[in-house]
């Protein structure tokens, strides 16, 4: 049987079945940095459902969602203090603002736990979206 | 490669009259290698007859998937760490917490234990299972943590061209159905994926399960599932729970022959573990398997209907 990914680590899979019982938009993404599970309140969020949009690299995530500043500007992903955060296996909270596959803009506040099961670092992390603006669909 | 289930049991020993055919000890696999070398996976309180009937060896491999009391049980009772000439070295997961030897010695010390890990007479060992393969009597070794409660890890054991998985303790599909998850979520798939043969954990039937979600343990359809997702050869149900007595398990063993042949699988391929019993593991040509389809057969009314042994 051809196998056309390597499995993921053990606590990946078990931070995805967490986020799918969560009512929470809520994101995991992997050592990379690139998009590999959002769940169905970020889908309701987005407008996209993970099944469609699949594996996200930063920078695919970018050009699709954002982030953008509160002028409406864009943010280097690289920049924001979750990706330092995350890179340095560190929690971290921040506030920006995504766009949704129907063009209209969210504001969230986000907060970003690395998942750390080994000395080597981090495997990724879960980062917690908490729409300032209802569903975000304003 | 050769096997000899020594306990097939889990949780707890399940002596009784009513347990005479498949046995009341728990989780305990002798492995020989073509080598010739031994492996044995598990230390429940079947080690302690193995070791009664190991003579031969001095240096002896033990693979401990995890340090729960059924898997840990029989040591202290293993024949051979009471001879001077033993040398063993006794593999098992990492901690953040302590060392391997630090958490066994809390089983293997008072006021639980007459003796200390100090005491033993042989010569042991503790070893972290490595985060990348290694070999052991000529075969590899792989290991990794798969779903249960606490640092548990499956076994993958390749010895020449047959594979071996081992992952008596095991619920992948806790949180999330395996009939339609991508393999790279599958929890345990790169240890088991084209195994010729898993022994895989199924402790509950499917009427049982709902009452023991999280618990680690495996319901009937899912260990059918993930076996045909990870594409296994031959399965063998193992960690059977306390309470399922023969007539039990007789009953459990022939709903899982046919919904294994229901999920087009061969019944000769799926066995049951029973204490005692040999095998020779052999590889056999792959299956093909659709790599995410729904596997999970038509649950019939009154399968496994049977009132709770005990």
């Amino acid at each position: 049987m051809a196998s056309p990914q390597a499995q993921k680590p053990l606590e990946l899979i078990l931070a995805r079945n967490l986020l799918t019982r969560l009512s929470t938009p809520a994101f995991l993404v992997d050592a990379e940095a690139a998009v590999v599970f959002y769940n169905e309140a970020a889908a309701a969020l987005l407008g996209r459902s993970f099944e469609d949009a699949g594996r996200m690299s930063a920078e695919e995530w970018t050009a699709a969602f954002g982030p953008f500043d509160r002028e409406g500007s864009p943010v280097e992903v690289d920049s924001l203090a979750i990706t330092e955060a995350i890179r340095s296996g560190r929690p971290a909270h921040g506030s920006f603002s995504i766009r949704a596959a129907s063009g209209e803009r969210a504001t969230v506040e986000a907060s970003a736990f690395p998942i750390v099961a080994s000395p080597e670092g981090s495997s990724g992390a879960m980062i917690l979206f908490w729409p300032l603006n209802g569903n975000g669909a304003s | 490669m050769k096997l000899k289930v020594w306990g097939a049991r889990g949780s707890v020993p399940a002596p009784g009259p009513q347990m005479n055919r498949y046995g009341g000890n728990t989780s305990c696999v002798q492995v020989t290698l073509a080598s010739g070398e031994q492996l044995i996976l598990d230390a429940g309180t079947g080690i302690r007859t193995l070791g009664l009937d190991l003579t031969g060896p001095r240096k002896i491999h033990i693979l401990l998937t995890h340090l729960h009391l059924d898997h840990i049980q029989g040591l202290m009772f293993f024949p051979p760490c009471f001879r001077s000439e033993s040398e063993i070295t006794i593999w098992g997961p990492s901690s953040p917490e302590s060392t391997l030897e630090h958490r066994i010695a809390r089983y293997i010390s008072a006021p639980l234990s007459p003796v200390e890990v100090r005491e033993l007479p042989c010569s042991v060992a503790f070893r972290d299972t490595p985060a990348s393969e290694w070999e052991l009597g000529g075969a590899t070794i792989r290991a990794e943590a798969v779903t249960h409660r606490g640092p548990t890890l499956g076994y993958r054991i390749t010895d020449g061209d047959t594979t071996l998985a081992y992952v008596p303790d095991h619920e992948p599909a806790l949180g999330a159905p395996l009939n339609g998850l991508e393999t790279e979520w599958i929890s345990g798939y790169d240890l088991a994926r084209d195994a010729d043969l898993l022994i895989h954990d199924c402790q509950y039937t499917d009427e049982e399960y709902p009452e023991h979600v999280g618990w680690g343990h495996s319901g009937l359809t899912d260990t059918l599932t993930f076996a045909r997702r990870v594409a296994a050869k031959r399965l063998m149900l193992f960690h059977h729970d306390p309470l399922h007595a023969d007539e039990f398990l007789d009953e459990l063993c022939a709903t899982a022959r046919r919904r294994w042949e229901e999920l087009g699988g061969d019944a000769t391929e799926l066995e049951i573990g029973i204490e005692g019993s040999e095998l020779e593991v052999a590889p056999v040509s792959a299956m093909s398997t659709p790599e995410s389809t729904d596997f999970r057969p038509a649950v019939q009314a009154g399968d496994l209907g049977v009132s709770t042994a005990g």
